[in-house]
């Protein structure tokens, strides 16, 4: 399977680099030769870590705050009824709002600097908060009753029942918020243009018609978001089997 | 809530089905008692009655006060992403230290005495008969003093019955002990048990 994967990848770059050749104009189309070259050697400057590393740990920041709201706010909506229903426009009219209008929107109420945590929040909170809200809501009724009739204590209830019940769906949660706060906080930063950033850089290589430095940067970006994903998967899985299998 | 384990007069209907009407028994405790009938009889629902989980419609169910009660259901009701061991503890899940060693070690023999592997997978990865052995080991080692078991040994094999009611049966031997079952053979694993069938909405004493 994976040979096949592999072979088609091989493919799909052959042809891109065919028509790179036959294109033969760089500022419509370069090829994965020269990207590659291009990436390599800005990987050798201080400044294409430093706006990696700091777009990165602002996206960042909003994920990890908007899961954390995510999961704060559905256990208080899943008790209180009231809650949940007002919520549910304000999440409704998260999800729905292109991000470019909350891009736009946002820089008027915070500086460009701080806009792509807003922005990751904006992405990870209602994907988190709608799917640890499903997860408890599906809780076995059956389960609850047999805690009852069994006289399991509040905290351990919370613990065990709940808590083996929602992890799958966080973790579902936690993936989908990570790959979408990603992209949307460097399209944020192509728009609000804060210093040594992803997205600042995309921007100056469309501005200079840098076609090369454009292809590096996302292939750049796609190389996190891939590595994210993987390191951030199998870290939740690894926990989650630990904590599955306790004595 | 106070008293005997009891029903006393008890109406228990489902929108138009009559499950129970004006039924009355009391259940003597730290013995056993057999509940026998016919499916749909009213078992489970005499057993949902007393342990809580319904209220009668019409005269009263009372349990000594300060009860700890244990049960089987017609389901297994455990949770799928823990450990055997895990879902067993659950009324103890607050242990810790020596105390939950010592619960620890208990478990694993009582794993081993009905046959079952002692390891760390959840019990989703279990059959369904071993599910059932695990849903009954957490009845038993609840530290309760009143057990209900709904049909615990139904599609249950002969011998894993036998290696099942050889670890079981010593262990609730002098506790309140209600056993519905179709098969009035299971009387065999309790001493003296008290007979009574549910049937036409009342609850006999045989």
């Amino acid at each position: 399977m994976w040979g096949v994967r592999l072979l088609a990848v091989c493919f799909w770059l052959l042809v891109w680099q065919l028509a790179a050749w036959a294109i033969d104009a760089r500022i419509i189309l370069v090829g994965p030769l020269e990207v590659l070259a291009r990436l390599a050697a800005l990987a050798t400057t201080g400044e294409f870590w430093a706006s990696v590393g700091l777009s990165l740990g602002r996206i960042a920041l909003g994920l990890v705050a908007g899961i954390a709201a995510g999961v704060v706010l559905a256990a208080a909506a899943s008790r209180v009824r009231v809650l949940r229903e007002l919520l549910a426009p304000l999440v409704g009219a998260l999800k729905a709002v292109p991000v470019a209008s909350f891009v736009i929107l946002v820089l008027l109420w915070v500086s460009s600097s701080s806009l792509s945590i807003v922005i990751a929040w904006i992405m990870a909170f209602p994907i988190v908060y709608a799917n640890v809200l499903e997860g408890i809501e599906q809780t076995d009724s059956q389960l609850l009753e047999m805690a009852d009739v069994f006289g399991v204590r509040p905290l351990d209830r919370l613990r065990l029942i709940y808590l083996s019940q929602v992890l799958p769906y966080f973790r579902v949660a936690v993936s989908l918020a990570l790959g979408l706060s990603w992209k949307a906080g460097i399209a944020a930063e192509v728009i609000g243009l804060p210093d040594l950033t992803i997205g600042e850089h995309l921007y100056d290589a469309k501005v200079y018609l840098d076609t090369p430095d454009l292809f590096a940067w996302t292939v750049a970006i796609v190389v996190v978001s891939v590595a994210l994903e993987a390191i951030v998967g199998r870290a939740l899985d690894a926990a989650l089997a630990r904590w599955e299998a306790r004595p | 809530m106070s008293g005997e384990l009891a029903l006393r007069g008890v109406d228990k209907r489902y929108g138009d089905i009559v499950v129970l009407t004006g039924a009355s028994a009391a259940f003597e405790p730290g013995r056993a008692h057999l509940l026998m009938g016919p499916s749909g009889a009213g078992k489970t629902t005499l057993l949902r009655l007393l342990a809580g989980l319904e209220r009668p419609d019409g005269g009263e169910v009372t349990l000594p006060s300060g009860t700890r009660l244990a049960m089987t259901f017609q389901e297994d009701r455990l949770c799928d992403n823990l450990t055997a061991t895990a879902n067993i503890r659950l009324p103890h899940a607050h242990l810790r230290g020596a105390a939950l060693e010592a619960f620890l070690a208990r478990e694993r023999e009582a794993l081993g005495a009905v046959g079952l592997p002692v390891d760390s997978r959840p019990v989703r990865e279990l059959s369904g008969g071993q599910r059932r052995r695990v849903a009954i080991l957490r009845a038993v080692l609840a530290d309760a003093d009143v057990l209900l078991f709904d049909e615990p040994l139904k599609g249950m094999d002969e011998k894993t019955v036998e290696q099942v009611m050889d670890y079981v049966c010593p262990l609730i031997a002098a506790k309140t002990v209600l056993w519905a079952t179709h098969d009035p053979r299971e009387g065999r694993f309790f001493p003296d048990p008290t007979l009574w069938e549910v049937r036409d909405g009342g609850v006999f004493h045989l």
